[in-house]
């Protein structure tokens, strides 16, 4: 009603105008410590990912309590650790979900996903746990492991993944997971339509990618939305397709955090050239869908930003929660409809963004 | 005083430009071996760019490292008077390779110089320090023979 009323204002004293929105906020939960993903719970209160290596749940009230988790092989250090929680899409029903993170050692690392079922009953476990994804190769070093997943419309499970850093011409090689968006089922096979069910990596469905932060299918318009982060400048926004190379690191609008060129190559034939790029990086590490409209959190930029379809194109409506201050890990819009962030330090909060 | 200081200066150049071009051709290489094709023109806009943007960063790493290397290096020669090239050499290349080593430990990322992942790349750039070791002994205490070559044949 108050956008109603603001979008006549708006008409009646300039004839045409787009609304802005105004983002008021409300703190849920506070102290957690480098929160990496959240999801809402059907009965109420959410689940929170640490990237040291917790699963919390929060209760309406803002209450904390540690959900039992057992992951031998994590391993948490600098960007490494645990990632996202993702109920199944018939949680309600069979309590599944799936969690990625970084499994294996300092110099033998990579991204694994493993599904479980959370515990009926709180205090709250994760029980029942199986490996169904293992990005190979195991790599050196505790940086860009993509770890974002979202559920496709078939039932089919899609992992960002990351190019590990200093292996990033890898990103260009079907038989690595490194640098692709994979697709595979709930219980970890590789679907028979996938595209490359040929090579030593048949569970990519997309390549080219640096550090992938933000997917999500949008069942409305059946399309998936991405963004990966580009070195020093260069960030993206994609739609992915079954198949399609979206050229990092030989078409990329960054240059590398040295001032090197990474490429001398901004778009190439046969490479997906991104729908909206960040020259200079703000850093997207989240995306969700809201009324139609994308979120987009952002580390560096310590934003919120959304966009808005016009005439088939993303464009920037706004940026949103500066005042914060605040590096911002995830926006998240459950079931509900509510809208939920994560802020990105030692003492970080979950929020729940209005807009008006 | 002003010798030194010429001497250090254009070291740091030097090898700042070598350097420079050098990561290039390894970056570059990487990408050719994924079957991009590159021409002149852009591998000489590449190289322009880096030397534009990646060579200042570089000489801020060469600066403090020579700066140290070159220190010892003439401590030592003090001792040591008929090797104090190879002193200014090899200290100049020991120092860069150090250098590196604490740069990406301090550094968020693996390897921070991408030219620097592969061990012949690590070795070039480094060897980038030796040459400004060179440079630099040559300016200050050129030999003999070298003050007797003429500027122009």
């Amino acid at each position: 009603m108050k956008r109603a009323l603001k979008f006549l204002l708006c008409i009646a004293l300039y004839g045409v105008c787009a609304v802005a929105y105004s983002a008021e906020i409300r703190v849920i939960a506070e102290k957690l410590n480098f929160p990496w993903s959240v999801a809402e719970l059907p009965e109420g209160g959410y689940l929170v990912t640490e990237r040291g290596g917790k699963l919390v749940h929060v209760a309406e009230n803002g209450t904390k309590q540690a959900v039992t988790l057992s992951i031998p092989d994590l391993y948490a250090e600098a960007q490494a650790g645990l990632f996202e929680v993702l109920l199944s899409p018939d949680f309600s029903r069979s309590r599944e979900l799936v969690i990625s993170y970084s499994c294996g050692t300092k110099h033998a690392n990579n991204t694994c996903v493993i599904r479980g079922k959370l515990s009926l009953q709180q205090p709250y476990s994760v029980i029942e746990t199986q490996n169904i994804f293992t990005a190979l190769p195991k790599k050196d070093g505790a940086a860009h492991y993509g770890a974002r997943m979202t559920w496709l419309g078939d039932g089919t499970l899609l992992v960002a993944l990351g190019d590990g850093f200093v292996y990033r011409e890898q990103a260009q090689l079907l038989d690595s997971h490194l640098g692709k968006i994979v697709r595979i089922t709930r219980s970890g096979a590789t679907p028979e339509d996938n595209p490359y069910t040929h090579t030593k990596a048949p569970q990519i469905f997309s390549y080219g990618h640096r550090n992938v932060q933000g997917l999500i299918y949008d069942k409305d318009r059946d399309a998936i939305w991405q963004h990966e982060h580009g070195p020093r400048g260069g960030d993206e926004l994609n739609r992915i397709e079954k198949g399609a190379n979206y050229g990092w690191p030989i078409a990329t609008y960054g240059i590398d955090y040295t001032g090197a060129k990474v490429s001398p190559f901004v778009d190439l034939p046969g490479m997906k050239a991104p729908l909206y790029q960040w020259t200079p990086s703000l850093a997207p590490a989240g995306l969700a869908l809201y009324e139609g409209d994308l979120l987009v959190a952002h580390l560096a930029g310590k934003r919120l930003q959304r966009f808005q379809m016009t005439a088939g194109k993303w464009e920037l409506e706004g940026d949103y929660l500066q005042g914060l201050n605040q590096r911002l890990r995830a926006v998240y819009v459950g079931p509900s409809g509510r809208i939920l962030v994560l802020t990105d330090s030692k003492e970080g909060q979950l929020l729940e963004v209005i807009f008006e | 005083m002003a010798r030194v200081l010429i001497a250090f200066l254009i070291a740091i150049i030097g090898a700042a430009l070598v350097g420079t071009v050098i990561q290039t051709q390894f970056n570059l290489s990487e990408l050719t071996a994924l079957s991009v094709v590159i021409d002149m023109p852009t591998r000489m806009n590449t190289i322009l760019h880096d030397l534009l943007h990646f060579g200042p960063l570089f000489a801020l790493i060469l600066t403090p490292t020579l700066f140290i290397a070159f220190i010892v290096a003439a401590l030592i020669a003090k001792k040591l008077p008929s090797l104090e090239r190879w002193l200014f050499i090899v200290g100049g290349g020991v120092a860069l390779a150090i250098a590196f080593l604490i740069v990406d430990s301090l550094a968020p990322m693996p390897t921070l110089i991408a030219a620097n992942r592969s061990p012949l790349g690590f070795a070039l750039m480094s060897i980038t320090g030796a040459f400004a070791g060179w440079i630099f002994d040559r300016l200050w205490h050129p030999q003999p023979r070298e003050l007797a070559e003429e500027l122009m044949q």
